[in-house]
């Protein structure tokens, strides 16, 4: 039940679990850097053996990056959404290769398109891009638009501009 | 034993009845083009026509469209929207959208040309005429 | 004595990204004689950045966009991209848009399953069920002509409901394409899943266990040909769902052969939920107008939803403006592609290789977004 994982949860780390809301089958909450592995390996314990994604969000104006992990438990038809938040500046957090095997090419991806280093990932090789030296794409401050005229566009397009 | 048993039951599927035989004397599914073709349905998205006279120039298909397909045109004084039809990606949302009902897309779905610049749906020098056939 | 040096040589042979081994998708296998030993997948064929073009456009140009992300099976991405959006916002669609909704997704996973049937024999060499199955898709299509105007690209949902309504003519020409596909799924059975050349080639390959198809992230069919019943339909139900009755499909065996019993079996139930809801849909209307820069509150969603192939989730944040600020889309086919796929073709032959990539039922388009 819910409630039961949410008092184990509390029991064992009691200062750690932020802004915690559980409703409709699922529970959210936020935690620190330096506390995500542990937190997410006691889930593990309890029966989350699924996970669904490990998404990156861009903060520019508060110079973070969001990383959230999505997780299922087969047993408990429960969801619990783990959110940390980490520095832009250098980004780098502990890899959960060793929990779920399919977090490696996630975490992979996340690399690639937003530069975030993830230790203890085996293989953080480029992905979808071949050939790439700007910053990573995903990125807020990469204007795509911009890019994709200065680099295939040899001429203005004749087009008169509609202001609006 | 396990080979009887394939051999005899080959045997059996072979001589039915239906199965393989129901498909020997079925009709083709295939239709010849271009001398038979199944008819288009009403509202089915193709090439797009503009009524001139509805027309108020808001500019409003221009905005929404998703791939910056439309861009004006002077004709007469006025702007009107011309429409890149190698850009467009059929979602009906220029109709969808204006207020006069100016623009619509019509069930003509065969387009088919060699020549880019024939593919921008507006201005000849006699109004707008599609430049293809 | 002389102690003989070998160098040990291997042979690398491309899956190549052509239509008759795999779709856009390249593999290099590391073979030696006829056993692989290691599969390096190279994605990125397809790859067109759709998150970051969704963030520059608005709403309703997004449901539109949205439906080229999974090519196969385009109902599920719009429904996804339209719910997350409207969870965010707390909007409630009148009850017949969820029906309609409802259907369309289920003609969907008809018409994926079905296309899945065709080109896995089209792989295995057996072209003449590749060109029929490629006939009864026609009729799906023709369906989705006449309801949303377009075959392959609907473009037919937005926040809010549908664009349009479905009329008298849809209702019976479905009933009469699924009388027709319901007869087409004893000839099927007959001519594919009891083949005996079909049943050798995919029995006892690409087995996996219910513990290793967990821990390498599998969803959807994958899974449940291993014995857990977990359909997202059931677990967490959005739009109709709740009110029709049908059973979730689940084998035990978990290699090849089990994973297209469950789509086989898929197709019967889907089917038959269509009936049920054709039989009670309400009347109403079918949309919530909103104007075109309607903005959605600031706050964040994840709505998770069932398509042909597996668990699809979408992470939508808005920060209160039309455009929304990041869209994240978790696709079944990555995983099944990217992590599934090398860790069985371990230690099999090169013949096997296409039939299980196949019973996966990946879609390139899916996996690069």
């Amino acid at each position: 039940m819910i409630s039961d994982i949410e008092s184990r949860l509390k029991s064992k780390f009691p200062d750690s679990l932020l802004n915690v809301v559980s409703k409709d089958k699922r529970i959210t909450f936020s935690v620190k850097k330096e506390e995500s592995y542990p937190i997410l390996s006691e889930l593990k314990d309890i029966g989350f053996n699924h996970l669904s994604d490990v998404t990156a969000v861009d903060y520019i104006d508060e110079q973070e990056f969001e990383l959230t992990y999505h997780l299922w438990s087969h047993q408990e038809k429960i969801r619990a959404i783990v959110k940390v938040r980490i520095p832009r500046e250098s980004p780098t957090v502990k890899s959960v290769v060793g929990l779920w095997t399919g977090a490696q090419i996630h975490e992979r991806e996340d690399h690639e398109l937003f530069g975030i280093n993830f230790e203890g990932n085996p293989n953080l090789l480029p992905l979808f891009l071949e050939d790439w030296e700007e910053i990573p794409p995903f990125r807020k401050d990469f204007d795509t638009r911009k890019y994709v005229k200065e680099k295939y566009y040899l001429e203005e397009e004749g087009y008169p501009v509609v202001k609006g | 034993m396990r080979k009887m048993g394939y051999l005899s039951d080959k045997f059996s599927r072979t001589f039915t009845p239906f199965g393989i035989l129901k498909n020997l004397f079925r009709k083709p599914m295939t239709l010849q083009f271009p001398y038979e073709t199944l008819p288009p349905v009403e509202g089915y998205r193709g090439r797009h026509t503009i009524d001139l006279e509805k027309c108020a120039g808001c500019f409003i298909c221009s905005m929404i469209c998703p791939n910056k397909a439309i861009w004006p045109a002077e004709f007469k004084g006025r702007r009107y929207p011309q429409v890149n039809l190698g850009k467009c990606c059929w979602c009906q949302l220029c109709e969808e959208y204006c207020p006069n009902e100016a623009i619509k897309l019509t069930p003509h779905a065969m387009m088919v040309t060699m020549d880019k610049e024939s593919a921008i749906l507006g201005l000849g020098e006699e109004g707008f005429v599609p430049r293809h056939q | 004595m002389d102690i003989e040096e070998k160098e040990i040589a291997f042979l690398t042979v491309p899956f190549g990204p052509q239509h008759p081994a795999s779709g856009h998708f390249h593999a290099l296998l590391k073979v030696d004689g006829e056993t692989v030993l290691e599969l390096e997948p190279h994605p990125g064929y397809l790859h067109r950045g759709f998150e970051k073009l969704m963030e520059y456009r608005i709403h309703p140009q997004n449901c539109v966009l949205v439906d080229r992300a999974d090519v196969l099976d385009p109902f599920s991405c719009e429904l996804g991209y339209a719910n997350a959006v409207e969870k965010i916002a707390g909007l409630e669609i009148p009850g017949r848009g969820r029906y309609i909704r409802t259907i369309m997704a289920e003609l969907g996973r008809i018409l994926s399953h079905i296309t899945w049937i065709g080109v896995l024999s089209m792989v295995l060499g057996f072209d003449s069920a590749n060109k029929i199955a490629w006939g009864d898709r026609e009729k799906i299509l023709r369906l989705n002509e006449i309801a949303t105007g377009g075959r392959l690209y609907p473009c037919y949902l937005c926040v809010g409901g549908v664009r349009r309504d479905i009329s008298q003519e849809f209702v019976d020409e479905t009933s009469k394409a699924l009388d027709y596909l319901e007869g087409q799924l004893s000839f099927y059975d007959y001519f594919v899943f009891k083949n005996e050349t079909f049943v050798m080639r995919m029995e006892k390959v690409g087995r996996m266990s219910a513990e290793e198809a967990i821990d390498l992230g599998a969803t959807g069919p994958n899974l449940r040909a291993c014995g857990i019943d977990y359909d997202v339909r059931k677990d967490e139900p959005y739009e109709a769902y709740s009110k029709v009755k049908f059973n979730v499909v689940t084998r035990g065996e978990g290699d090849a052969y089990a994973r297209s019993l469950c789509r086989r079996y898929e197709i019967a139930e889907s089917i038959s939920i269509v009936r049920q809801l054709l039989k009670n849909l309400p009347d109403g209307p079918y949309r919530m107008e909103l104007s075109p820069v309607w903005a959605a509150p600031e706050g964040e969603s994840y709505f998770c939803l069932e398509s042909a192939r597996g668990e699809k989730c979408f992470h939508v944040v808005s920060d209160g403006s039309p455009c929304p600020y990041r869209v994240k889309i978790r696709a079944p086919s990555f995983l099944h592609t990217l992590v599934e796929f090398p860790y069985l073709a371990k230690e099999s032959t090169i013949a096997d290789i296409p039939a299980i990539y196949w019973s996966l039922d990946s879609c390139p388009a899916d996996m690069d977004r």
